[in-house]
């Protein structure tokens, strides 16, 4: 496997404790790897030390054998490391347009213009709707402009933190046909996602993690099909139909 | 109803400056959670300026403000530096208050050494022209000051509206995660924030001491207004920090013409009370993040 991120023995917390106990993790190049697990098992945490947010007690972070853990926030991006947060991200008050313009932040102007012409082609949303607030667009609307910012930069590792999350299943189906998009483009994506299902579904690789540690890891295919995981994480029947909206 | 009149084109002269003298205090908000409450004196600091220069080199007062606003831009990034970034961010909102009232109060017994406790006022040549317009005298300087705060707050906006420096802003004002996750340097936003905000009051400061005698003293009351009119506009919102100054204006010019000098000063307070009761939110209803 071509590997361009590498995750090795990550400790790391907020004030008290370790949130991530030893979390072993690689991120194929080209793929979309999903992590999955229960609330609270450190799966946003693993993405916030990657991204530089918070600093790990011990363990590393590689990039193309790189290493990028300690580092501050500012350099991860300038690595090519995007991270897409679980929460909203957008500027509210911000029109859609200065929202993607936001996301070159870091790029000079020349660069910037460049870039924003094949975002706009590759995301219509950002030019039909361009002056409107951010903040008056749906939350599925609002999630699609989040990963157009995020494209500006032509990433080498997008980290997408539960992208679905709050969404309707029509809204949710669009953010994960993206992913997909961006993936068969190029794109390499560390996916978290509490719809395991829809997750692994357009995954390559997955990743299970409980209590701060990856307790299974292979191929998105092999999870989906494992009693085990399917029992856990799956859901019943009518939860799954669920997901899949 | 002559007197009305009068009194409104007065008031809305004089909010005209507030607006100014209060933008600074509301970016600063926005930025960091920080009330400086340090602005009034900043804004007697650019009189004193403009004053020296005045009467030492007969530079003329709106010419100062040139001088003034770098000055005391460096000033302020100094101040942020020194007394506001060490700060914890958990801790910030409250230790600001006392950290910026001490500065404020630095500020103060310094100008005292420097210039005693005595009133001064900044008299060009124009100081008393007026021009009569439709049967009302209004003064020069007053038109000046306010157009000049006028050019100074369009200016402010286009930088906040069109500029990267100004999505910065803006940015770190509504969602301050999520723009140091996109590569703002938040501390860089906050000490170029802080240095405009406090220079921004600062050439406000430099034409008001044409139009009003001012001692160290006299921050006192500007902070008390000031933190009235941002209270009023929704801490945290320009365009309702400018509504609320031009209606402080407007109330204080009223008072003064129907019932007395001394009750305008107590304008503020009345306000502040009435808008406290009837809408905490202040005129604009700002949310919990600002939206500059
Ligand atoms: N900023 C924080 N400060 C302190 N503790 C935190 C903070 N963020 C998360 N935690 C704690 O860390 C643990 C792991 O949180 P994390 O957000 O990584 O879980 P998660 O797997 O992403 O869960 P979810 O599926 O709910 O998003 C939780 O117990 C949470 O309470
Ligand atoms: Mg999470």
């Amino acid at each position: 496997m071509d590997v361009v991120l590498s995750i090795r023995g990550l400790f790391a917390g907020y004030d008290r404790g370790d949130i991530l106990r030893g979390v072993d993790l690689d991120v194929e190049r080209g793929g979309v790897t999903c992590v999955i697990g229960p609330n609270g098992a450190g799966k946003s945490t693993v993405l916030k030390v990657v991204s530089g947010l918070l600093r790990p007690r011990a363990g590393d972070v590689a990039l193309d054998g790189e290493r990028i853990s300690g580092r501050s926030a500012r350099q991860i991006l300038d690595h090519g490391v995007v991270h897409v947060p679980q929460e909203r991200s957008l500027f509210p008050s911000m029109s859609v347009w200065d929202n993607v313009l936001m996301g070159g932040y870091v790029l000079s102007r020349a660069a910037l213009r460049r870039r924003i012409d094949e975002i706009v082609s590759r995301f219509p949303i950002v030019r039909e709707r361009r002056r409107e607030r951010a903040g008056s667009l749906s939350g599925g609307e609002q999630k699609l402009v989040e990963i157009a910012r995020a494209m500006i930069l032509e990433p080498r590792v997008v980290l997408m933190d539960e992208p679905s999350m709050g969404l309707d299943p029509k809204a949710r189906r669009v953010v994960f046909a993206t992913i997909r998009q961006l993936n068969d483009a190029g794109a390499t994506v560390l996916l978290v996602e509490q719809n395991a299902r829809s997750g692994l579904e357009i995954a390559g690789r997955g990743a299970v993690m409980e209590t701060g540690a990856v307790r299974l890891e292979g191929v998105a295919r092999d999870l989906l099909d494992n009693p085990e995981v399917a029992r856990l994480y799956l859901g019943s029947a009518a939860r799954s139909l669920g997901d899949r909206g | 109803m002559r007197l009305f009149v009068q009194a409104v084109i007065l008031g809305l002269l004089a909010g005209g400056v507030y607006a100014l003298m209060a933008s600074g205090l509301t970016l600063a908000f926005g930025i960091m959670r920080v009330i400086n409450v340090a602005q009034g004196v900043m804004i007697i600091l650019g009189a004193y300026v403009s004053y020296t220069l005045f009467t030492h080199f007969g530079v003329d007062p709106f010419l100062s403000v040139l001088f003034v606003v770098p000055v005391v831009f460096v000033l302020g990034v100094v101040i942020e530096l020194v007394f506001i970034r060490p700060l914890r961010p958990s801790e910030r909102e409250e230790l600001s208050l006392l950290v910026t009232w001490a500065v404020a109060l630095g500020i103060e017994g310094v100008l005292g050494l420097v210039y005693s406790t005595t009133y001064r006022s900044t008299i060009p040549s124009y100081a008393n022209a007026a021009w009569r317009i439709g049967g009302f005298a209004v003064l020069q300087v007053q038109v000046y000051a306010f157009g000049l705060s006028v050019v100074i707050l369009a200016v402010l906006g286009v930088v906040l509206a069109k500029t990267r420096f100004g999505r910065a802003v803006r940015g770190t004002v509504q969602n301050p995660a999520s723009a140091a996750l996109l590569g703002v340097d938040e501390r860089k936003v906050a000490a170029i924030g802080f240095g405009l905000s406090v220079a921004t009051a600062a050439a406000a400061g430099a034409v008001y001491g044409v139009v009003t005698p001012f001692n160290p003293g006299s921050h006192y009351d500007l902070i008390s207004l000031l933190l009235t009119i941002i209270v009023l506009g929704g801490m945290g919102s320009l365009p309702g920090t400018v509504v609320a100054a031009v209606l402080m204006g407007v109330s204080q010019a009223l008072l003064a013409t129907y019932i007395s000098p001394t009750s305008a000063k107590l304008t503020f307070f009345i306000l502040l009370i009435g808008i406290l009761v009837v809408r905490p939110q202040g005129l604009f209803g700002a949310v919990e993040r600002g939206k500059l």
